[in-house]
């Protein structure tokens, strides 16, 4: 099995919502610290709603591929389902497991939307 | 020698020094145009106007008197002796070696305040023109890159320098004559600022050459136990984050050399998109020729122009034929230096 099915080749050279929010309502980064792999996931929220999600990234194909399919999934969700939003679902989006020793790469923003997440229930609270 | 870093700490430690700057040669000539030496009261040396010999003897034996007694004089020294020129190892020519006194203490002396002027362009990194009269006259001027100036040599006088020093920025030192009258342009610039992504160890030993080549470091990675100041003793600066952000705060220039030497694309073609229009320096990117084209294919099918792809230095380096991280990194820095001079393109 290869990382870099068309799924993945096609969302590395075209990502969603790649670039700085201007308007975000949060913001968390993650990196791997061993690959190197930097991430920051931006969420603006209305009334309980991500209305919108984007992406900066300094990271393997793999990573901004699932950063991308992602950030495209939670627009339009509330808070609360995206919250629920799990690694089998981004193995479905990339169309498979990642292969041995790639796990972290697609799993990285996922973890950084869930910081975000997190710190904005925080803020509500 | 980059007088205006040691000049403050022979401030503190010296009444006076002799200053010596190498204003021009005919002939062969070891060292560039603006090479200085200071010649301490206490008889400390530092900087060279020659490679040695018996010329920097001759400037020295100057210098020692004119620490004393003060004031400016220009030496003109033959290269031709007849002793050489009879065994046959005469290197032929002249040199013109401005010789000034420099009091330290005080904050009256003209040569100290130009050169102090001129530091502080460079410390906003700004390249300076310390223009200084050759008939005797006292005083200097001192012209930066953005057209603002220090001191006078009279009005009729510096609109002329201004003009000279505008060209001098960009051809370096010399010698030039406005209204019947000599003087030397000494262009100081800022020092290269040497950004290398991705801290392995070929950046190690690129810290470590590049402070002998008076280069400022900055090293850049995503990875904390890498990027360390401890494993970087010798950069000027170690950062830590989003490398294509890093890079993006650095003010991009002439001045600037980027090496990318992560070999990951995940950091060089987010700080390639940044760079390749702008107007750097230098860049370069380790890897093969084959690694190199297939980053060049991806940013093409991006817009990327065959020129603008063209001003990547890949695979990196001046082939020295060496292979371990030193020689690796000796090689990368003299490519910089050869198209810093303008020895390549």
């Amino acid at each position: 099995m290869t990382a870099f099915r068309a799924v993945v080749l096609e969302h590395f050279r075209r990502p969603r919502n790649r670039g700085l929010l201007a308007d975000a309502t949060v913001s968390a980064e993650g990196a791997n610290s061993l690959c190197g792999d930097r991430i920051r996931i931006q969420l603006r929220v209305v009334d309980g709603a991500v209305v919108g999600a984007g992406f900066t990234a300094d990271a393997c194909a793999l990573c901004i591929a699932s950063a991308s399919l992602l950030t495209d999934h939670v627009r339009g969700m509330s808070v609360a389902r995206a919250a629920l939003v799990d690694a089998q679902w981004v193995h479905t989006a990339i169309e498979g497991r990642p292969p041995p020793g790639r796990a972290r790469c697609a799993a990285l923003p996922l973890e950084t939307l869930r910081r975000a997440v997190a710190s904005l229930c925080a803020v509500t609270l | 020698m980059r007088l205006l870093d040691h000049l403050d700490p022979l401030l503190s430690g010296e009444p006076a020094v002799a200053l010596a700057t190498l204003i021009a040669a005919t002939g062969s000539s070891s060292k560039k145009i603006g090479a200085r030496m200071v010649v301490g009261h206490s008889g400390r040396l530092i900087g060279g106007v020659t490679i040695g010999g018996c010329v920097d003897a001759q400037v020295i034996e100057v210098a020692d008197a004119l620490v004393a007694t003060g004031g400016r004089r220009l030496l003109s020294i033959s290269l031709d002796d007849d002793e050489a020129w009879e065994i046959g190892l005469t290197c032929g020519g002249t040199l013109e070696v401005l010789v000034e006194c420099v009091r330290l203490r005080g904050g009256g002396d003209a040569v100290a305040a130009a050169h102090r002027s001129a530091r502080a362009f460079l410390d906003n990194d700004e390249a300076a023109v310390i223009v200084t009269p050759l008939d005797g006259a006292t005083g200097a001027l001192v012209i930066a890159e953005s057209g603002a100036h220090h001191g006078s040599l009279g009005d009729t006088l510096d609109a002329g320098a201004s003009a000279v020093a505008a060209d001098v920025l960009l051809t370096g030192s010399r010698v030039e004559t406005i209204g019947g009258r000599r003087f030397f342009f000494d262009c100081h610039a800022p020092p290269t600022t040497l950004v290398i992504v991705g801290a392995g160890q070929i950046a190690m030993s690129l810290t470590c050459l590049a402070r002998e080549l008076e280069m400022r470091t900055i090293v850049v990675d995503g990875r904390e136990r890498y990027a360390t100041p401890a494993r970087f003793p010798d950069a000027d600066d170690v950062r830590v984050g989003m490398p294509s952000e890093i890079v993006a705060t650095i003010r991009a220039g002439k001045r600037m050399a980027i090496v990318l030497v992560a070999h990951d694309y995940k950091y060089e073609l987010p700080i390639l998109r940044q760079l390749l229009r702008a107007p750097v320096g230098y860049i370069g990117m380790l890897g093969s020729r084959k690694r190199g084209a297939a980053v060049r294919d991806l940013l093409r099918d991006e817009g990327f122009t065959d020129g603008e792809l063209d001003r990547i230095r890949t695979p990196i380096g001046l082939d020295l034929g060496g292979n371990s991280a030193a020689e690796v990194a000796l090689s990368i820095l003299a490519e910089v230096v050869a198209t810093r001079s303008g020895n390549r393109r």
